[in-house]
């Protein structure tokens, strides 16, 4: 008990050690060395939404990314037509990441479809640890493009050969 | 205000010595006389001297030695006494002028246009008003009394020597025209390498605010050589100006001494020789000598009074030079009081070119009447602010004509607009301060409170009586204040402001007993449904959101049997207690894993408060606790210093599981606390029971916030969803108590911070924009004015434009978004410079044009 090299098993896992063990799981932060992850695992904070709590609005510039640790939650569009759910998002989801990068206001709602306990992270949080280690910066650039490009492959995959007019307009990878 | 006008130099066209007339001219006749004594009180020693040697010795009689050397002393001391007095007048005058030289030069550079500060690094600003002109501040002191002082000391002690012996005299004083010569040659050359040495300084101080402020860019391209070899150069160039400026300087100074040596030289050889000859009694030679010696320090005191002189005079004039610029408008008009204009609008074939010859406004024409509302929208670049910026007199523009009221827009003065216009830009500057200074920042000119501060017009009592009884307004009320943070959306921030402060009791101590009432309500009405969001102080569970302190004690000191909140975890008893409870190994253990933990996290960052939020350790203790963290490597806890196993209990104190969360909390240390509350509670209600209150549901917590008190309990959560609810439940029943207002005004005091850093880019813009609609001008412009805020507050705001604002204020408004400009009643599109097309909103995008482009894209 009086010794300073006690492990830390005497403790019970702590909140800072599992956000470390999800984020390795997040594409943008895969690529990231652990000294400078610890920085983000340490700035999440866990957060709870009981059912029909909305996470974001649509048209806000809110700079959230989340990381659902239980439950599922619908993503949402408002038109002059109506409320319209688009598709749910499951369990060890990660949605939002696109906001941490800077200024973008949400084209969607995310409305909780169950009690909702979820990793949260902010666009100030993010840019200021990101400040410490500039030459993460690429790294970070490089997750993007790869999740970007993956995304439309998958897209070309399920939508490629049917008839939708979607197709005219797709490209995100050729932004 | 006519009367001062009389005859008004620019500052920056004064010269160095005009500044003599600013001081004060009695205290300069009270030096002068002074300065007389003191001449006397110098010379009546060497009379002395000579009478000691020449009657009180030679004559051996000692009541004349005691009297003569009585006075003496006498006057020995009093020259000394008198001298000191002659520095604190001299310092005095020099600071006055100092102080009124800083005031006056900065109140020029503030009324500089605009384009002068694109130039202008702050850093060279700052270094003017603090260090540069200071110099020419100690001049001013010395300017009437060091020279008169010392041409008179001179003056009288080369009389006495010319009535000892005048060609002894004439020998010795025969050095000084040969000085005279040599010394103004090379203090031409001091001069000329001073001035390259201001400048190279600029440069150096210029240099160093860029590369500071631009240090992010220096980091993130790793250009620290390119960097460095530029600030070296320079560096290097100052070293090499100074040195060669020193040479001159030691020059002239040796060049002086050599010259005061070599006087006492001859009077020592003809001297000497006469007094051999016994044509010189040896009193007069010992008084000549002592006379002679005396002169040097006067001469001495003159050169660098010379030398002083010079260089104040290069640093003002370079300073001046750099501010040479002059305000493009008058700032108050002279022979009547400020335009109350009516809000008609008309611009005409206007233009506007950058000093660097680029047309950013080409041929612009539009009018609009009284309470018309404008949008201007446009590709970026293509001249939407600068017109704005135009319009509001921000910039001068170069051809054409802007109508306010029928007047032009160029040849009104600041005051004229500033009655008539609020402008709101992009970037809305917030000053430090409270939330309510802010608020009223735009208000302020309007009542003429704005030459308050001006001390120094007052003192010569030159009253300020503009504006007249008629045009003069109010400060605005409480209320009016209220309706322009409710009408911007920044009223809830305000009232959380209001929520977060600890209560001043003295000041509000009515308000306990109704604050109370309102934690039962919300208890009753809320309680179950926050539970989520609040962790409500109960006596029998633990309190994961707040420390362990507070879970232990349970309460506050009350301040008597000195125990303070803040000493409370160093203070013996608690310490003793700890031990008694079987706490202190745990915590200890705890400490230690904190410690390591958070230096291993935090350890390398710099000490911003983002970074700190959830850590034990403040950003100003890291360094210590690294050096602990490193000891504790190398030592087992035994072993530990009392110091350190204090530092280390410190942190573990301070552990909160809700907020910390690098460390788990273990069920046994939980227990454990839990049983030291019960025994804590027990112990000190048998030994010192006044020394603590306990939570208690009846019972206002001092050291608590306003709103904890009124959860009697702490919030779970930062999340500003769970502070929304929270928020709308407490006003609900603040309103109930009638203390909304009351909690508003506290909250109106917040700090905002130096640049406005404790307030988020929303609250900043909000704060800024509750500030114009504070001053309800005739004319509204609005520079992109909602781009920091979030979509309901934006279109709140447009909404109360459509409506409130309509026919009272005419409004110009450069919109950024597209969807907010349908009801205005008029849009202009720009593009490069022009107005493309202008018309309603239903009439352009009929029209399939520009702004057809600009909504749906290029087809």
């Amino acid at each position: 008990m009086n010794s300073s090299t006690e492990k830390t098993e005497a403790y019970p896992t702590c909140e800072f050690k599992e956000n470390l063990a999800i984020l390795r799981q997040i594409y943008l932060f895969s690529r990231m060395p652990l000294e400078s992850l610890k920085i983000f695992a340490y700035l999440c904070t866990k957060e709870v939404f009981q059912t029909g709590d909305i996470l974001f609005h649509q048209d806000d510039d809110d700079g959230q990314a989340f990381y659902l640790m239980a439950g599922t939650a619908q993503l949402i569009r408002n038109t002059p037509e109506g409320e319209q759910v688009l598709r749910e998002y499951s369990t060890e989801s990660f949605i939002g990441g696109m906001s941490l990068m800077g200024k973008l206001p949400r084209l969607y709602s995310l409305k909780a479809a169950t009690d909702i306990t979820c990793l949260v992270m902010t666009r100030e949080k993010f840019a200021k640890a990101l400040a410490q280690f500039p030459d993460m910066m690429p790294r970070v650039i490089e997750s993007i493009v790869e999740q970007v490009q993956a995304w439309e492959e998958q897209f070309l995959h399920h939508f490629g050969k049917s008839e939708s007019p979607c197709l005219k307009r797709t490209g995100v990878s050729l932004v | 205000m006519k009367k001062k006008k009389r005859k008004h130099i620019p500052v920056n066209e004064r010269t160095l010595l005009s500044w003599i007339r600013d001081s004060n001219i009695k205290l300069q006749v009270f030096l002068f006389i002074i300065i007389v004594i003191t001449v006397f009180a110098r010379v009546l020693p060497l009379e002395m001297q000579k009478k000691i040697i020449n009657e009180a010795i030679f004559l051996r009689k000692i009541d004349l030695l005691m009297t003569y050397c009585a006075i003496y002393l006498a006057s020995v001391l009093t020259a000394s006494g008198l001298k000191y007095l002659i520095n604190v007048l001299q310092s005095l005058i020099g600071q006055r002028v100092l102080a009124k030289m800083r005031m006056d030069l900065y109140h020029h550079i503030l009324t500089l246009p605009l384009s002068f500060f694109r130039k202008t690094q702050p850093g060279m600003v700052v270094a003017a008003l603090v260090s540069e002109i200071a110099v020419a501040g100690d001049f001013i002191g010395m300017a009437i009394a060091v020279p008169i002082i010392n041409v008179l000391t001179l003056l009288a002690f080369g009389g006495y020597l010319f009535w000892l012996n005048p060609i002894l005299a004439l020998v010795s004083l025969s050095i000084y025209p040969m000085v005279l010569i040599l010394i103004p040659i090379l203090q031409k050359k001091v001069n000329a390498t001073n001035k390259k040495r201001v400048d190279a300084t600029r440069h150096l101080s210029d240099n160093i605010a860029e590369s500071i402020s631009g240090i992010h860019e220096i980091h993130g391209n790793g250009t620290y050589q390119t960097e460095n070899r530029k600030y070296d150069n320079l560096v290097n160039r100052l070293t090499r100006i100074r040195i060669i400026w020193n040479f001159y300087r030691y020059g002239v100074k040796v060049t002086n001494n050599l010259f005061n040596n070599l006087s006492p030289f001859l009077i020592f050889l003809i001297g000497g020789y006469l007094a051999i000859n016994g044509r010189l009694e040896l009193g007069a030679l010992v008084a000549f000598l002592s006379a002679q010696e005396k002169l040097y320090d006067p001469w001495k005191e003159l050169l660098e009074f010379y030398q002083l002189y010079q260089d104040a005079i290069v640093r003002y004039k370079r300073t001046m030079e750099y501010f040479d610029a002059v305000p493009e408008y008058v700032l108050t008009p002279l022979d009547r009081k400020p335009y109350e204009l009516d809000g008609k609008i008309e611009v005409k074939n206007l233009s506007f070119y950058t000093e660097s010859g680029i047309q950013l406004l080409e041929n612009i024409n539009f009018s609009l009447n009284h309470g018309e509302q404008i949008a201007i929208v446009g590709f970026s670049g293509s001249g939407k602010s600068t017109l704005a910026q135009c319009i509001a007199q921000l910039y001068s523009y170069s051809d054409g004509h802007i109508y306010i009221g029928d007047k032009e827009v160029s040849e009104l003065t600041k005051q004229d607009i500033i009655y008539n216009m609020g402008l709101l830009s992009q970037a809305p500057f917030i000053f430090s301060g409270t939330i309510e200074e802010n608020l009223l920042y735009a208000c302020v000119p309007l009542i003429g409170g704005d030459s308050d501060g001006n001390g120094e017009k007052k003192r010569k009592g030159e009253k300020e009586k503009e504006p007249d009884e008629e045009t003069k307004r109010e400060l605005p009320s409480l209320d009016d204040m209220i309706a322009a943070l409710q009408q911007s959306g920044i009223f809830v921030d305000v009232l959380r402001f209001g929520l977060n402060m600890v209560l001043d009791r003295e000041q509000h101590s009515d308000l306990v007993s109704r604050l109370i009432r309102v934690r039962k309500n919300f208890q009753d009405e809320y309680g179950d449904a926050l539970e989520d969001f609040v962790e409500f102080f109960n006596e029998n569970e633990y309190l994961y959101h707040s420390d362990i302190a507070g879970n232990i004690i349970f309460g506050t000191p009350t301040g008597d049997d000195d125990i303070t909140k803040e000493e409370i975890t160093r203070h013996s008893y608690f310490v003793d207690f700890l031990h008694e409870a079987d706490l202190t190994r745990p915590l200890l253990s705890l400490g230690i894993e904190l410690v390591r933990q958070t230096v291993d996290i935090l350890g390398n960052l710099p000490p911003e408060a983002v970074f700190f939020e959830q850590s034990p350790i403040e950003p100003h203790e890291l360094d210590d606790y690294k050096m602990l963290a490193e000891r504790l490597r190398r030592k087992r806890l035994h072993q530990l210093s009392r110091h350190d196993r204090e530092k280390l209990l410190e942190v573990a104190l301070r552990f909160t599981p809700g907020q910390h969360k690098m460390v788990a909390l273990s069920e046994v240390l939980e227990t454990l606390i839990l049983e030291g509350r019960a025994l804590f509670r027990e112990l000190i209600s048998e030994e010192m029971p006044d020394a603590f209150t306990f939570y208690d549901p009846s019972r206002y917590i001092p050291s608590e916030t306003i709103l904890n008190n009124i959860l009697f309990g702490r919030l779970k959560t930062r999340n500003p969803r769970a502070r929304e609810k929270i928020n709308k439940s407490i006003i609900q029943l603040l309103i109930e108590e009638d203390l909304l207002e009351t909690i508003l005004q506290i909250g109106m005091q917040y700090q905002v911070g130096s640049k406005g850093d404790n307030l988020s880019g929303g609250q900043r813009q909000k704060l800024a924009i509750a500030r114009v609609f504070l001053k309800a001008p005739k004319i509204l412009i609005l520079d992109e004015a909602t781009s920091a805020l979030d979509n309901t507050s934006q279109s709140r705001i447009q909404n109360l434009i459509e409506t409130w604002w309509r026919g009272r204020s005419t409004v110009i408004s450069v919109a950024h978004r597209l969807d907010i400009i349908k009801n205005y009643d008029r849009v202009a599109v720009m593009k490069a410079g022009k107005i493309g097309e202008i018309g309603t909103y239903d009439e352009l995008i009929e029209k399939k044009g520009l702004l057809y482009e600009l909504v749906y894209g290029k087809n």
